[in-house]
């Protein structure tokens, strides 16, 4: 219950400082690209769809979610030779061992969501309005285990509404003589790139838009391009 | 061979309507292995979020990987299960809540207030055999049908998830209680399966007895205890235990065996049932446990320990006495002297309380709260 | 950590203005009127409506790092938010002894469900009289993420003065611990202002 009242906080957070963060720096101060030969590791996304049921609430789908988490393991895969460096993508089953970076992560990741791409009365004036975060050393032990100097997080929420909703979503807006627009489902991600050996957060993107519907691939295509399009690549 | 099987769940029959039984009759038969089902259907879906949430066990401070506490509860989970061994994984879980469940998926959790409060294997059978017997006849799966209509999977399988819900849990539980039919049903495969793995089926109506002592012990009574979350306890259902049990004779109890595997964690589980802050359900517990073999100086410290954080009317005196007569059994925790110390210190019997503490501070050197209880002496010897 | 994030995202959520993040500069800082403390680089101060009676802190933002700071919390006074009321309250009472306190917040600290283990329990000064210093290592259940903390209390003439800092035990707690062991070291009650005669 928690992290569906937390994603929907999240969300709405998000929402509203959609136009602020056009402003606000996607890039750790003084970094500009990802040197080339450059070896990332790219961790296990966080993936989690659900569907909006009639009454409004949204119930995981597992099925969905599984179809998703294949999609983007697939496209991601399929942009490697356009990447211009080696990214290796880590398996679930050995990211166990990483379970406590990955929390730390997820904790530092909410925070730049919420303080830094969040409404203004949220930023935390001692980072000065720049991307300045950091895990400190507690990354060197990935970059030992998987020989990377950079690693990649991402994390997708993503709701759609079932058949029954929009059913219900047509009836809303039909009887508030089309005042009314229901959200149908939204999707939110965010995607980060963490140098191993400082631990610093050198890039960090977030979106938030209406439902993105990466179950299917196509859309998953479309959805790691849109989160990966301002990657910072060494030109 | 005139095999009765029970309806499996999904074919819509009510089982309210069938005959009610008696054991010498309709020898029940357990369906075989279950195969994986499409990640599309219904039950797909919940298999793959069941598997994500063992996961999430797996990984949790709340898994209590014992090397040894956890083959043997293995060990007893697989005896009951049969042909069904290899599909069940058991997770031993630190929560002092009296539950055990069994996903879809083979996922089976043993809370340690469970593992606290029941007095021998054959008990543990009991529970865990009931929920085999959920997890055989799929009535998880019709609980699903029902709670898709209400749209909250979510919260259903948050039920098989890591201890999440705690404080919800009586709330949730009560939403997607299985039917009363499912527990009857559970209850009836459970006895049986203790039976056929060779324990003493009598002792399946005592684990709730001893469960209703404890909700009847408590001061508003026994509305929705969270403690006990899917498993209401209920006169009915020890008196239906015990007449199923009538016409299964033999089996073993074995008392020493779990007191003694279970004894590395005793005080720890203990620590966690005094801090729960519930007092009269403690003190109802702590005086059927102190009856045990093994471990008796620990209940005694814990029952103390509920005694003096309640501190009304005469519990200071009640606590006292309970932590001498820890201390007189020996072998009592390290924390019963500090327990007297504070006892005797919070009624001005300085002498007393330095006496106690540096007996605490010469039995625990190392505790966390050494300083502090030094500095006690010290204020103490002014 | 989560619910005190819900609870400034729900004030936003509400179109509340109250929401504020406000730059607490080096230098000496009065907390609630009765705390003064002076501290070595700023930190940042976030105030919501229905966070509890504590001033939170922190550097990192609500999600990875918190610091509690009490200040004159009377008799009786509910120590954290009341959101979420079917869970159990933890309230100061002014005769606890330092082991009560400590278990009054260890109990506040694992409301929502998390392990908990005391490191360390000691005598120590704080504001100025005799409290309790310890440290503690708690999980809470739905982030996974392993905590370490250090908390200072002392009860002056009935009302608790106290301070409580929690960070993930990878790289945030070590990084701010001295700081935060440097602001309780300058921890100072001021004595209740007289009444003003006529």
């Amino acid at each position: 219950m928690h992290k569906i009242v937390a994603a929907v906080c999240f969300a709405a957070a998000a929402s509203i400082s959609a136009v602020a963060s056009a402003q606000v720096p996607n890039l750790a101060p003084g970094f500009t690209g990802l040197p080339k030969g450059s070896r990332v590791v790219m961790m296990p996304a966080d993936i989690e769809i659900y569907s909006i049921s009639a009454g409004g609430l949204p119930e995981p789908r597992a099925d969905w979610t599984e179809a998703a988490q294949r999609n983007f393991r697939s496209t991601v895969t399929r942009r490697q030779g356009t990447l211009g460096f080696a990214m290796t993508q880590l398996a679930e089953k050995d990211a166990d061992d990483f379970a406590e970076i990955s929390a730390l992560h997820t904790a530092i990741a909410r925070s730049i969501a919420v303080h830094h791409f969040g409404p203004s009365s949220l930023n935390l004036p001692t980072k000065d309005g720049q991307l300045d975060w950091s895990l400190g050393d507690s990354t060197q032990a990935l970059k030992k285990a998987t020989g990377a100097d950079y690693a990649v997080f991402s994390w997708v929420r993503d709701s759609h509404a079932s058949a029954e909703r929009q059913a219900a979503m047509v009836a809303i807006a039909v009887l508030s003589l089309g005042r009314a627009v229901p959200r149908g489902g939204q999707q939110t991600a965010y995607a980060s790139l963490v140098e191993l050996d400082t631990g610093r957060i050198l890039w960090f993107n977030r979106f938030s838009r209406d439902s993105g519907n990466i179950k299917d691939e196509e859309a998953a295509d479309e959805t790691v391009d849109t989160l990966f399009k301002n990657f910072p690549v060494a030109k | 061979m005139n095999r009765r099987r029970f309806l499996r769940a999904g074919c819509g029959c009510s089982l309210g309507a069938l005959p009610a039984f008696s054991m010498a009759q309709e020898p029940w038969q357990a369906p075989p292995r279950f195969v994986r089902p499409d990640t599309a259907s219904d039950e797909g879906g919940l298999w793959a979020m069941m598997d994500r949430e063992e996961t999430k066990l797996r990984r949790s401070p709340f898994n209590l990987r014992d090397p040894q506490l956890q083959p043997y509860v293995q060990d007893i989970a697989c005896r009951l299960g049969g042909d069904h061994c290899p599909d069940i994984r058991v997770y031993l879980v630190r929560t002092p809540f009296f539950n055990a469940s069994m996903a879809p998926n083979g996922m089976m959790q043993v809370w340690s207030g469970l593992m606290l409060r029941v007095d021998n294997e054959a008990q543990l059978a009991a529970v865990l055999g009931h929920e085999v017997g959920h997890y055989l006849e799929r009535h998880s799966i019709e609980r699903l049908r029902s709670a898709k209509s209400s749209s909250a999977v979510g919260q259903f399988a948050g039920l098989f998830g890591v201890v999440g819900l705690i404080g919800a849990m009586g709330l949730v539980a009560g939403q997607y209680a299985y039917s009363r039919d499912n527990e009857r049903d559970a209850d009836r495969i459970g006895v049986l399966l203790m039976n056929r793995a060779g324990y003493d089926a009598a002792e399946a109506a005592k684990v709730w007895g001893n469960l209703l002592l404890e909700v009847n012990a408590r001061p508003n009574g026994a509305a929705r205890n969270p403690l006990f979350a899917s498993h209401p306890a209920s006169e009915e259902r020890e008196a239906t235990l015990r007449e199923l049990a009538a016409s299964l004779n033999g089996g073993v109890t074995n008392d020493d065996a779990w007191q003694q595997k279970t004894a590395p964690h005793r005080r720890q589980w203990l620590q966690e049932e005094v801090k729960r802050g519930q007092h009269e359900e403690s003190i109802a517990f702590l005086t059927r446990a102190s009856t045990r073999m093994h471990g008796k100086a620990d209940y005694l410290w814990a029952r103390g320990e509920v005694y003096r954080l309640r501190a009304g009317e005469g519990d200071l005196d009640s606590a006292l006495k309970d932590f001498q007569a820890a201390a007189a059994l020996g072998g009592e925790p390290p924390e019963t002297h500090r327990g007297l110390g504070l006892v005797y210190r919070s009624t001005h019997r300085a002498a007393e309380a330095r006496a106690s503490f540096e007996r605490y501070l010469q039995l625990a050197p190392e505790a966390a709260d050494a300083p502090m209880v030094k500095n006690y002496i010290q204020e103490l010897s002014v | 950590m989560k619910t005190l994030l819900a609870v400034v995202l729900v004030a936003l959520l509400g179109a509340c203005t109250t929401v504020a993040t406000k730059k607490i500069a080096s230098g000496e800082n009065t907390i609630g009127e009765r705390l003064q403390v002076n501290i070595e680089g700023p930190w940042n101060y976030i105030s919501a409506p229905n966070m509890g009676p504590a001033q939170i802190w922190t550097m990192e933002g609500l999600p990875v790092d918190q610091l509690r700071i009490y200040s004159g919390i009377k008799d009786g006074e509910v120590i954290h938010d009341t959101r979420n009321s079917n869970l159990k309250s933890f309230s100061f009472r002014s005769n606890m002894q330092s082991d009560e306190l400590v278990s009054m917040f260890e109990g506040m600290l694992t409301r929502g469900g998390s392990t908990f283990q005391l490191s360390k329990v000691e005598p120590s000064t704080f504001g100025g009289g005799k409290g309790v210093r310890f440290e503690y290592a708690m999980v809470t259940k739905e982030d996974n993420l392993p905590l370490t903390g250090v908390a200072f209390a002392t009860v002056s003439n009935g009302e608790l003065f106290a301070l409580l800092y929690t960070a993930p035990r990878l790289g945030f707690f070590p990084r701010h611990q001295a700081r935060v062991e440097q602001i309780a070291r300058s921890a100072k009650i001021l004595p209740t202002p007289a009444a003003p005669k006529y």
